[in-house]
């Protein structure tokens, strides 16, 4: 017989590895159907190519070789998913420079706006949850709940749109020098982070309410403890785990918001690039840069599962 | 209250934090360091393999060029070449050059040198997008000694100082194309300009440095020593972000500010604006004459007399432009253009139409004898204020009694498709440059663009005998005139505005002057006001 | 949840932009393509919106652009809910692989945040006013799956449905009189909540150029060519701005309120 302790041990191996087959399936999955929704409806770029007068036929039919156009579908698929693994992710149709190559040179700039507007979304939810369930009955409470409800529904264009017009409007009121608003970099971090603190506080003010009515927190405000810091971080603690779950998949979400930000600020990055190649036509950098996002997902979906079973110990039994 | 208040302090506090923060980062000394905005991000940099305006901005202060146009006398004067002399026949042009010029990476420059960048341009392999067109018929370059090489045409070529004048053709290190190759030396590149090249990083920044060695410069550079250490160039595409990075402190000079904002800026005392006329062709459409309706002249002068351009210049850049009275721009060209305009006349266009069998019915939809609605189709470009303008004259189309069908090609690639399918009645395209040469690809039959379709070998000849007058000033001069009525009587493209490139600088920089194309900065003369 | 107010004023809001949609384009007082006066006119100069960077009339585009933008949203949310719901059915009806099948790709195009799917999907057709709306809809389509999905499966599981397959009812017939029947509540509010997203998506797309010509009275183009002019006539993209926000905040309660009602017992 196995002891019952390793017997849980091995359940939640099994689990982890279990989510990794999952994650690694999801990724494989996405990955094909973009390969195909794209190559199917784009047909041949070349030809396209050929007829804006940028190459003869017999540079178009290099350029095929080279792209591996002139291969079978299910072939070219096979050559991109091995391509995938090397980091390959082809060349783009306008300027030949590897995709992966034109990737990473925007990658950083892009990872800093998503990840301070994270950071930024995680402070203001948990400011505006915390606000909304501490003071339930309050006005400010229901202001911060409102706010939070608002930060959901009003699309980031236009929240984007009112910052600038509040950069714009202080910078035609004074004479000094407006950088401190880092309009290209802390702004656009805050109209992120305003977008992303909408589900956070909602979670963490429903998770704080719930356990505010919970026995044990009756009980130790009846034995006369105070409503202060103390409680507040004994009643936050449950309501945890989702909130980390849930920062991990907004991560993955702000890339649709970075398109925008990153259009109204311009700022460049992977937001502005997807549209741009979007635009143009571009679809091996389009196709390179959904991979990357749908692998991104997967990773972070897989990696907010993990940390959540490891945080909590009720879900590490349950299979 | 309770102490809970102040567990919501800390994220304020921090946010404050970041800010200042952020604000300490930014800051730097302003005299050592400018930031210079440019306003579209080319899919290459390359200026001997790719073709947009935009690479000029900084390059033209990489690269030296063996000759420069002056921008105040508009006359040719010695840059790399000290002297130069044409052939009897105009097929040989001999270059003297100097001999005390080395690369930024110190290779010397050379006769060898100018071949090797000519034979990289030429380099089919390289796909050169304007370079190689503005060396026309040349054949070969023969190095005669250290200091003189030739080039060789097949025929005369007038305009081929003009082009030896240009960025596109300016002197790179042949050890660097070497070593680079086309595909990577636009990452790395190395002129014998005032400024060195540092880093490129697509869509984000160019940074350039000064480059102190520069003993070598051309009399067109009035203190060749003054610039800034560094300058920084970033992107500002978006139109509506532009003032605001001006007013905000991110960019220190930055082109085509929407005209209202360019007022705004300028009368608040801290910016001053600077029009920069662009020689070359005004902001056009090109009728295309391969389909119905646009194939009747009598149709396109009707559609062009429909269109108050006036008005339209008026509305879109509130009258910082002169309306465009033909092909080419009055900067530059005014001696080659008529007066007389084809002018906003709703009446007469209205008459054009009637006589080209094109009747409007009770609710004023034009229509042919088959019944058959008038439908067109116009291509505009996204970039810039094509698409307001487009808006207004498909909304004067529409007033004519036509169904208009506005397509907006966001960047060259997609236009050159939307062109190539050839569903279209006019399509918005016009390119810059000092010589009136840029008028033949468009109007010659065999033109790499030639968008309107049209073929006349009257107008093939005149545009071709003009590139091959090159000893001839006064018959060229003649030729182009003639081109011009053709062009404008056959109305194959209606121009709306001339380019004027609204630039805004920070009040705090001094001696801001442009080249002869126009969008292109002196960078090395800025500097500091105090 | 959402107090008794809240929902009265969110009502009052989609009725009206309802009414916009539908009666706005006859009771505007100018084209909305065509200039009218000088460009940029306030409010104060030219009732009650002033006009656009081409003189256009404002007020009128913006009457227009309702019923641009509500359409284009119900169009798109027509759409992913008749796809969500019919795959959804059938991921319930035959649990077997073709329902393993479906799930399992539904989940993996989840991997995709929808806009960036429906990016995806115009990234395929190119940029237009169709492409979008169709893009969105296809974009909105693996999550009502999913959700739809688990709709049925709990409807499926009480025990009637069962009662009717051992009476030996075929599976339309149990998924027309039974399962879609019970589940036309919940569905429901389902696809407002969709609602609320579409109209996002459509507005966003078109705000970043997607929808080809700028000359389309729809509140996402208005509010991106009113960018330009943010300092001098903020009421350009300000105005619409507003208008999108309030709508998606109105349906969202409604949606909320909707899910609270229809929220299955036990």
């Amino acid at each position: 017989m196995v002891p019952a302790s390793h017997r849980t041990q091995t359940h939640f191996l099994i689990d982890i590895a279990k989510r990794v087959f999952e994650g690694l399936l999801t990724a494989w999955i996405a990955v094909t159907l973009t390969f195909f929704a794209l190559r199917a409806a784009t047909g041949d770029p070349v030809s396209s190519l050929l007829s804006q007068g940028l190459a003869t036929v017999e540079q178009a039919q290099a350029l095929r070789t080279a792209l591996g156009l002139d291969q079978p579908l299910t072939i070219q698929y096979l050559d991109f998913i091995a391509g995938l693994f090397k980091g390959d992710l082809g060349l783009s149709l306008y300027t030949s420079q590897p995709v992966d190559q034109i990737i990473l040179q925007q990658l950083p700039s892009t990872a800093e706006l998503a990840l301070s507007g994270l950071i930024s979304g995680v402070l203001l939810g948990f400011f505006l949850g915390t606000t909304a369930a501490w003071k339930r009955d309050h006005w400010t409470g229901k202001l911060a709940s409102s706010l939070s409800g608002l930060s959901t529904s009003v699309p980031v264009a236009f929240i984007a749109i009112l910052a600038l017009l509040l950069v714009g409007m202080l910078g035609q009121q004074t004479t000094g020098n407006l950088n401190f608003l880092g309009y290209s970099g802390l702004l656009p971090a805050l109209v992120l982070g305003i977008t992303t603190a909408g589900p956070i506080a909602k979670v963490i003010e429903s998770g704080l309410i719930e356990s505010l009515q919970s026995e044990y927190i009756h009980a130790a405000m009846a034995r006369g403890y105070q409503k202060d810091l103390r409680l507040l971080w004994h009643a936050l603690r449950p309501a945890l785990p989702p909130v980390v779950s849930l920062s991990a998949l907004e991560a993955a979400y702000l890339f649709s918001g970075t398109v925008v930000t990153e259009t109204v600020f311009s700022r460049p990055g992977l937001g502005r690039l997807l549209l741009r190649s979007i635009l143009e036509g571009d679809f091996p950098i389009a196709q390179g840069l959904v991979v990357v996002a749908a692998i991104f997902y997967t990773l972070s979906h897989l990696g907010a599962d993990l940390i959540a079973m490891l945080l909590d110990p009720r879900l590490r039994d349950t299979t | 209250m309770n102490k809970a208040g102040c567990t919501f302090k800390p994220p304020i506090l921090l946010i404050l934090a970041a800010l200042l923060l952020g604000g300490c980062a930014a800051q730097a000394d302003p005299h050592r360091k400018l930031i210079y905005g440019l306003t579209l991000s080319p899919s290459g940099i390359d200026p001997h393999i790719n073709a947009s305006a935009e690479l000029g901005i900084p390059l033209r202060s990489v690269y030296d060029t063996l000759i420069f146009l002056d921008p105040v006398t508009g006359e040719f004067v010695p840059g790399l070449a000290t002297a130069w002399s044409i052939s009897e026949d105009g097929k040989r042009y001999t270059f003297e050059l100097r001999d005390d010029v080395v690369f930024h990476d110190a290779t010397p420059f050379d006769a060898a040198a100018v071949k090797a960048n000519i034979d990289y341009v030429l380099n089919a392999d390289h796909h050169s997008q304007k370079a190689a067109a503005l060396l026309g018929p040349i054949t070969s370059v023969d190095v005669i000694a250290p200091d003189v090489v030739v080039f060789n045409l097949e025929e005369p070529f007038a305009p081929l100082l003009d082009s030896l004048s240009q960025v596109y053709l300016g002197m790179a290190s042949p050890q660097a194309l070497e070593r680079w190759g086309a595909s990577e030396y636009q990452f790395h590149q190395v002129g014998t300009g005032p400024y060195r090249f540092v880093e490129y990083i697509p869509n984000d920044r160019i940074l350039l440095e000064r480059f102190d060695g520069y003993d070598w410069a051309t009399e067109i550079y009035r203190e060749p020593h003054a610039g800034y250490r560094e300058i920084e160039f970033r992107f500002f595409e978006d139109l509506a972000t532009r003032a605001i990075a001006l007013e905000s402190g991110n960019v220190d000079i930055l082109g085509e500010i929407p005209p209202m904002d360019a007022q705004r800026l300028s009368s608040s005392g801290e910016f001053s604006m600077h029009p920069v006329p662009i020689p070359g062709q005004p902001l056009q459409y090109l009728f295309n004459t391969k389909n119905e309706p646009t194939d009747d002249v009598r149709v396109r002068t009707a559609l062009i007399h429909a269109v108050d351009r006036q008005m339209i210049v008026e509305t879109v850049f509130m009258s910082t432009s002169p309306v465009a009275l033909g092909p080419l721009s009055a900067e530059g060209f005014g001696h080659l253009l008529s007066t007389n305009q084809l002018a906003y006349d709703l009446t007469s266009a209205q008459e054009l139409m009637r006589e080209a069998g094109w009747i409007a019915d009770q609710e004023g939809v034009l229509r042919d004898k088959d019944n058959t609605a008038m439908e067109l189709t116009i291509i505009a470009p996204s970039w810039g204020s094509n698409p307001d303008v487009a808006q207004l004259v498909k909304v004067a189309w529409e007033a004519l009694g036509a169904e208009v069908t506005l397509q907006i090609a966001p960047g060259f690639g997609p236009l050159r498709e939307a062109q190539a399918s050839g569903n279209y009645h006019a399509i918005g395209i016009n390119f810059f440059g000092t010589d009136p040469d840029i008028l033949r690809p468009m109007f010659t039959s065999t033109g790499l663009y030639n968008w309107s379709g049209y073929a006349n070998n009257e107008l093939d000849n005149s545009l071709r005998l003009a590139a091959q007058s090159s000893l001839d000033p006064v018959q060229r001069q003649r030729l182009y005139q003639k081109s011009i009525e053709h062009i404008t009587t056959q109305a194959l493209v209606l121009p709306i505005r001339d380019y004027v490139n609204l630039v805004i600088a920070d009040n705090d920089i001094a001696g801001l002057r442009y080249s002869a194309p126009g969008w292109f900065p002196l960078l090395i003369e800025l500097k500091p006001t105090s | 949840m959402t107090g008794r107010i809240t929902i009265i004023i969110s009502s009052f809001w989609v009725v009206a932009v309802i009414l916009l949609a539908i009666f706005g384009p006859l009771a505007a007082p100018a084209d909305p393509f065509s200039p009218v006066g000088e460009p940029l006119l306030s409010p104060l100069e030219h009732g009650p919106m002033g006009t656009d960077a081409l003189g256009r009339d404002l007020w009128s585009r913006i009457l227009y652009g309702a019923r641009q933008s509500l359409s284009a949203a119900l169009l798109a949310t027509t759409l992913t809910v008749s796809i969500g719901t019919t795959l959804g059915l059938i991921a319930v009806l035959y649990t077997s692989w073709l329902g393993g099948i479906i799930l399992t790709l539904a989940n993996a195009a989840l991997a995709i945040p929808g806009l960036l799917l429906a990016m995806l999907f115009v990234a395929a057709m190119g940029p237009g006013y169709l492409t979008v709306i169709l893009a969105i809809g296809l974009g909105g389509a693996p999550g009502f799956i999913r959700l739809s999905r688990s709709i049925f499966a709990q409807i499926a599981d009480e025990g009637y449905v069962d009662v009717a397959r051992a009476l030996g009812a075929g599976k339309l017939r149990i998924a027309r009189n039974h399962i879609l029947l019970n589940a036309q509540g919940p569905l429901l509010s389902l696809a407002t909540t969709h609602f609320a997203w579409a109209f996002m998506g459509i507005t966003t797309l078109t705000f970043l150029g997607l929808a080809g010509d700028p000359s389309i009275p729809e509140w996402g183009v208005i509010m991106n060519s009113g960018r330009a002019f943010l300092i001098d006539a903020p009421w350009l993209a300000v105005v619409p701005g507003a208008l999108i926000s309030l709508t998606i905040l109105a349906v969202h309660h409604l949606g909320l309120e909707l899910t609270d009602r229809f929220r299955p017992r036990g």
